[in-house]
């Protein structure tokens, strides 16, 4: 299970390699329609390859990944390594 | 009793009035009882199919709740639950019909079974809100609601007929009906209000005359090029103006509670990609089926693309069927989805291999005036009336190309001027900002003339309402 600094700096990085400039981690992503659907399914993809985890999707939202800090604390409750 | 009548306004001027002036604590009953009474001004009966619908959903979270091995299955009972009672009463016709078609085609007796019940208003609006709260509940999103609560959330007249599609988390914190008397909050729903009444009567309904003439029959010398153009662009004004003006009607009654409900459109046509434009069309269709239908259809793809762009047509084929049992609606719904694919086609090119077509003007504009057509064409199929029709328009508007103009030139004139307001708006819209932020920060000076221009704003909005009132014309999203 990765810690929470290693989930927030690879949060970091594969949002600011979506929208291609780095984001606040309070800065909301979805609903200001900075990121669509299709790049919420990407940011899932590449941030289990980051973190060698699976995140179960069953139980969430797109609002669940809407900012850097929201990101983190939806894949410290659910992953599962 | 519709939104845009005398009784309405009348109605609701007496229950905001009695609701300010309640003890906060009976505020809640009080709407509840009042929202209820407005659902039976239509069908005292039909009022049964809401409430019963809340008991069977009260019932089922609270298993979802309660046995929570056994969640998923108590949501997925709830649901087909949702979605039987809405087929029955929306569906039953058009499935019973196609069937039959199969079974003429296949030389068998056809099914008799065809009932004519009346479609009970707002049911495909709180049918998804009914669902996404099952669906919360089961993601413990929200805790369970009681009885009281639910029905407030899917019964809360403003939104009850046509929308905006509320969420449990945004909706119900908000009905407990605490808030302060805010007047700026109120003139702003009374200003939405009046908006809305202007938008229905003076924009949508005058258009209406004209696009249902030209859908009903074509003129004697057939559709030229130029009438079909205008007629697709006159309904896709028309639409736009009736459903904004619904919206900001039923948020602007909100606002008289002191309740916000999200929004549902912004500047649609402005739109310069095919996502982009709905994520300002119906905003809160949208963001429904992304959350409760596209996500949980993709999320286990990664956004790969033979199953995203399936889903994509599949699931704006399922939107189109929202809005009406029709092959139209389908049509409609199918064309938004390749639209939407091949952007997206053109999105995964552009970053794997062509970079700088990002910058590039000529296909940010290509891509806006592609939006723009496509979206028009799309309309054809929703308002025509059957496949001949469709494809007489389609046809006349992209290849059989035909000189001449059957209709009056009032028709193409106010569909030109509606068109030149709509390309306007976001520029109307920010001055309007721009003048209310400078009112604020001479409050002394300006108070006295804000008021007095307000007022008069409001005078000239209901004079143009009451000059342009066709008797309560009936809104289009109330038959979906």
């Amino acid at each position: 299970m990765p810690d929470d600094a290693t989930v927030r700096s690879a949060a970091r990085e594969v949002v600011a390699n979506l929208v291609s400039r780095p984001v606040k981690d309070s800065e909301p992503l979805i609903s200001s329609g900075t990121i669509d659907s299709l790049s919420i399914l990407k940011l899932i993809t590449q941030l289990e390859k980051k973190l060698h985890v699976s995140i179960p999707t069953e139980t969430l939202q797109p609002d669940d990944f809407d900012s850097v800090e929201l990101i983190v604390e939806t894949v410290q409750r659910v992953v599962r390594v | 009793m519709q939104f845009n009548s005398y009784s309405y306004l009348f109605f609701l001027l007496v229950v905001v009035t009695i609701f300010w002036n309640l003890p906060k604590k009976l505020r809640r009953g009080y709407v509840l009882v009042i929202s209820l009474v407005f659902y039976a001004t239509w069908n005292v009966w039909f009022v049964l199919i809401p409430v019963s619908l809340c008991a069977a959903v009260y019932i089922i979270a609270r298993f979802i709740v309660f046995q929570p091995q056994k969640s998923r299955r108590w949501m997925w009972c709830g649901v087909t639950l949702v979605l039987s009672v809405l087929a029955f009463f929306k569906y039953r016709a058009f499935l019973i019909a196609n069937v039959n078609v199969l079974l003429t085609v296949l030389g068998l007796t056809t099914v008799p079974w065809a009932v004519a019940i009346a479609l009970p208003l707002g049911i495909s609006f709180y049918s998804f809100e009914a669902i996404s709260y099952l669906i919360d509940v089961r993601q413990r999103r929200i805790a369970k609601l009681n009885f009281l609560d639910l029905n407030l959330f899917i019964m809360f007249w403003p939104h009850l007929m046509a929308g905006p599609i509320v969420r449990v988390r945004e909706l119900i914190p908000q009905l407990k009906f605490d808030s302060k008397f805010d007047t700026r909050f109120i003139l702003s729903g009374v200003d939405r209000l009046i908006w809305g009444l202007v938008q229905k009567n003076v924009v949508a309904n005058n258009l209406g005359v004209w696009v249902d003439a030209g859908f009903k029959s074509q003129p004697p010398g057939g559709y030229t090029t130029l009438d079909s153009w205008f007629l697709a662009i006159a309904f896709g004004l028309q639409i736009y103006f009736d459903f904004a003006a619904y919206s900001n009607m039923a948020i602007g009654a909100a606002q008289l509670l002191g309740i916000k409900l999200p929004e549902n459109f912004r500047c649609p046509y402005h739109a310069a990609t095919p996502v982009e434009f709905w994520s300002r069309w119906h905003m809160t269709l949208s963001r429904w089926v992304r959350d409760y239908l596209f996500f949980p259809l993709n999320a286990k793809f990664g956004g790969a693309p033979f199953p995203f762009y399936t889903s994509l047509i599949g699931v704006m084929a399922l939107v189109g069927l929202w809005h009406g049992a029709g092959w139209g609606f389908v049509t409609w719904g199918v064309l938004q989805g390749v639209y939407l694919v091949l952007y997206r086609i053109y999105e995964s090119f552009r970053q794997n291999r062509q970079p700088e077509l990002a910058a590039s003007r000529i296909s940010a504009a290509s891509w806006r005036m592609f939006t723009l057509l496509a979206v028009t064409l799309a309309w054809v199929p929703f308002r025509a009336g059957n496949i001949g029709q469709t494809w007489g328009l389609l046809s006349c508007m992209l290849f059989r190309f035909s000189a001449g103009a059957a209709y009056p030139k009032a028709f193409y004139w106010m569909t030109a001027s509606v068109a030149l307001f709509c390309a306007a708006e976001p520029y109307l819209v920010r001055l309007l900002s721009v003048l209310d932020g400078a009112v604020d920060e001479d409050r002394r000076v300006l108070m006295a003339g804000r008021l007095v221009a307000r007022g008069l704003v409001y005078a000239c909005g209901l004079l143009l309402f009451m000059v342009f009132d066709q008797q309560a014309t009936e809104f289009i999203y109330f038959q979906f």
